[in-house]
C-alpha cells in the first residue's frame, strides 16, 4: 500500500529534477532487456556486471533514497535465499549466489527505474511502446483503485471495529469475523464498479476514445541517443559473456 | 601487507582483534563528535580511494608485489580517526567479498593499515608541516609534509605486518620443531618486508597520497574536513571513476606479494614444506576471489571488483550518515 501510495505521490511530484530527461520508453526498454538478460545468462559474469554498473548508480543517491532502495531490496533477496537454501545441502552452494545474485540484480533495476521515472512516465512508455490502450488503462487503473479502495476497506474496518462489542466466543466469534470481512469485501467491490464506471465516463466525457495519448512531448534529443547504445552494448556484452564460458 | 588466513595463529589473530576493538570503538565516538553529518558520506569516498590504491600492485625485482594503502590520505582529508574506520571498511569489504587479506587476520590488518599507518602518518605530518617551507607556500610545504607522513605511515604499517610474521615460528611450532604458521622469523621477515616497502611502494605511497591531495584540494576541496561544501563535485567523480578504469594496470605486476602467498605456494618460497597450521587451517571462499570473475579476462574483473568495491563504500557510508542526527546531508 505504501508503495502504492507512492506511485500516486510521485505522479504530481518528480523524484530528481537533477536527472537527465530520457524518453521514458527508452529506460523501461533498456531495464526490461537487463532483466530479460539476467535471466537467460547462464552464467554469473553477465550478472556481476549488471550488479556493478547498478550499485554505481545506486551510489550516486543521496541516502535517505538509497536506504529506502535496499529496505525494500532486502525482502526478496532474504525471500530468495531462503527459498535456494536446500541447493546448500544439496551440494550446489553457487546454484544459491547466482540465483540470488540474479533476482537482487533484476529487483535492483526495478527498484532504480522506480527512483528515476513517474508512474505518468511509465504508462507514457507503454504508449509509446505501442502497448494496446486497454492493457495501459487497466494497469493504471489497477494501480490507482488499488490505493482508493484499500483505503476505502481500511476506513470500513476501522468503523466496523469501533461498533462491535466482542461478546462472541469461539466458533460463532469466527463465523461473525467471515461474515464481517465478507460484508468489506462485497462493499469494496461494489464501490469498486461505481468507481470505474464513474471514472471511465468523466475519462469520456474529457475525450478518451479507447487510446491513451501522451500530451508531454519528449524530443529525441543527444542524451537519448547516447542512452540508447546502452541497448546495443548491453546485448554485446551479454553474447561475449555467454561465449567466454 | 594484506595478512592471508592461518599466516598468524588464532591466538595472535584474537590479540590483534582485541587491540582494535577500543580503536574501533573510539573511532566512531569521535567521528560522531567531531565529523558533520554530510561529511560522513566523504568517508566512503576516502574509503573508495584506499580500496582503489590497494588494488595498484607495483612490482619489485624478486617477484614480489606491493601496492598504496591510502591511510594517511584519509587521515589528512578527514582525520585519522575517520581514516581508521574508512580503512577498516575498506579492508573489511576486501576480505568478504574479494578473499583479499583473512578473515581470521582482519584484526592484524586493520591494526597494521587503519591504525597504525593513518595515526602515524598523520602525526608525522603534522609534527614536520612546519618545518617546510614558509606560511605563504602553505601548498607546497604541506604536501611535501604529506609525502613524508605517508611514507613513515606505510613503513611503521609494514614493520607492524613484519613483526606479527616474524614472531609466528618463535611462539608456534610443532614436535618436529617446524612452524605451525608463517615459516619466516624476525630475521627473514623484516627485511623481507621493509625492503620493498622502505623503497618502491614506499615511493609509490608518496606518489598516490600527494597526487590525490593536490588534486582534491585544487578541484574537490568539498573532501576537506574544514571545507563547508559537502556535494560531491564532477571532478571527483570522474577522477574516482578514471581511478577504476586504470585499475587493470595493477595487473602488470604478476608475482605475489611477500606473506601473501597460496598454501600450494609457500613450500616453494625455499623452506620446503607447508605449516601444518596452513593446512589444517580456516578456509573462506570469497565471492570473486582475487578481483577475478571466472571465465572473464582479469581486466575486466578488476574492473568490475574496483566498481562494486567503490560503489559499497560510498553506499555504506551513506547510509550510516543516516544513523547520524544533525543538518541534512546532500
Amino acid at each position: 500500500m505504501r508503495i502504492l501510495s507512492r506511485i500516486l505521490e510521485s505522479d504530481t511530484k518528480r523524484n530528481d529534477a537533477k536527472l537527465p530527461r530520457i524518453l521514458p520508453a527508452l529506460r523501461l526498454s533498456v531495464v526490461l532487456l537487463c532483466i530479460l538478460l539476467c535471466a537467460l545468462s547462464r552464467n554469473a559474469v553477465f550478472v556481476v556486471g549488471i550488479l556493478a554498473a547498478e550499485l554505481a548508480r545506486l551510489a550516486m543517491l543521496p541516502p535517505q533514497r538509497i536506504a529506502g532502495v535496499l529496505g525494500r531490496l532486502l525482502l526478496p533477496v532474504l525471500f530468495t535465499l531462503l527459498i535456494m537454501l536446500p541447493s546448500v545441502f544439496l551440494g550446489h552452494s553457487r546454484t544459491m549466489l547466482t540465483v540470488t545474485m540474479k533476482v537482487t540484480c533484476s529487483v535492483l533495476l526495478l527498484l532504480l527505474a522506480n527512483e528515476e521515472m513517474d508512474w505518468k512516465d511509465v504508462t507514457g512508455a507503454f504508449r509509446t511502446l505501442h502497448i494496446p490502450g486497454i492493457f495501459t488503462m487497466t494497469l493504471d487503473m489497477t494501480v490507482r483503485f488499488l490505493v482508493l479502495l484499500g483505503r476505502l476497506a481500511d476506513a470500513m474496518l476501522e468503523a466496523i471495529s469501533l461498533r462491535t462489542f466482542n461478546v462472541l466466543k469461539g466458533r460463532k466469534r469466527d463465523r461473525a469475523r467471515y461474515m464481517t470481512a465478507g460484508g468489506v469485501l462485497g462493499t469494496t467491490f461494489l464501490v469498486s464498479q461505481r468507481m470505474a464506471t464513474q471514472t471511465y465516463e468523466a475519462m469520456e466525457c474529457r475525450g478518451y476514445d479507447g487510446v491513451y495519448r501522451s500530451y508531454e512531448k519528449h524530443r529525441f534529443g543527444w542524451q537519448d541517443a547516447v542512452y540508447a547504445l546502452l541497448i546495443p552494448v548491453v546485448i554485446a556484452a551479454f553474447i561475449y559473456c555467454q561465449a567466454a564460458i | 601487507m594484506h595478512i592471508p588466513d592461518n599466516y598468524l595463529s588464532p591466538e595472535t589473530c584474537l590479540a590483534m582483534t582485541a587491540a582494535m576493538v577500543p580503536v574501533w570503538a573510539v573511532s566512531v565516538k569521535k567521528v560522531k563528535d567531531a565529523l558533520p553529518k554530510d561529511k560522513i558520506p566523504k568517508m566512503g569516498v576516502g574509503g573508495s580511494f584506499s580500496f582503489l590504491g590497494m588494488m595498484f600492485n607495483v612490482p619489485l625485482p624478486g617477484g614480489t608485489t606491493g601496492h598504496a594503502v591510502g591511510g594517511t590520505l584519509i587521515a589528512l582529508l578527514l582525520g585519522p580517526w575517520a581514516a581508521c574506520i574508512a580503512v577498516s571498511m575498506a579492508l573489511l569489504l576486501q576480505a568478504l567479498i574479494f578473499g583479499d587479506g583473512g578473515i581470521l587476520a582482519f584484526g592484524a590488518n586493520c591494526f597494521n593499515m587503519a591504525f597504525v599507518l593513518p595515526f602515524v602518518g598523520y602525526a608525522v605530518t603534522h609534527l614536520i608541516a612546519p618545518k617546510f617551507g614558509t606560511e605563504e607556500s602553505t601548498k607546497k610545504r604541506d604536501l611535501i609534509a604529506a609525502g613524508v607522513g605517508s611514507y613513515c605511515g606505510l613503513n611503521a604499517a609494514a614493520l607492524c605486518a613484519a613483526i606479527e610474521f616474524g614472531i609466528q615460528p618463535m611462539l608456534f611450532t610443532d614436535a618436529a620443531g617446524n612452524a605451525l604458521y608463517c615459516p619466516y622469523g624476525l630475521d627473514v621477515a623484516i627485511p623481507a618486508m621493509m625492503i620493498g616497502h622502505l623503497t618502491l611502494f614506499g615511493l609509490v605511497e608518496v606518489i598516490f597520497t600527494c597526487a590525490i591531495l593536490a588534486f582534491v584540494r585544487s578541484a574537490a576541496p568539498e573532501m576537506q574536513l574544514s571545507h563547508k561544501e559537502s556535494h560531491t563535485s564532477m571532478p571527483l567523480r570522474v577522477f574516482l571513476g578514471a581511478l577504476i578504469l586504470a585499475t587493470p594496470f595493477g595487473l602488470l605486476a604478476t608475482g605475489t606479494a611477500w606473506g601473501e602467498w597460496g598454501t600450494d605456494e609457500i613450500a616453494g618460497t625455499g623452506i620446503g614444506y607447508t605449516p601444518q597450521g596452513m593446512v589444517d587451517g580456516f578456509q573462506f571462499e570469497a565471492i570473486i576471489p582475487d578481483y577475478s570473475v571466472a571465465g572473464m579476462p582479469e581486466w575486466i574483473g578488476y574492473i568490475l571488483s574496483a566498481v562494486i568495491g567503490a560503489a559499497c563504500m560510498v553506499i555504506l557510508f551513506k547510509l550510516v550518515s543516516l544513523l547520524k542526527k544533525g543538518s541534512s546531508a546532500a
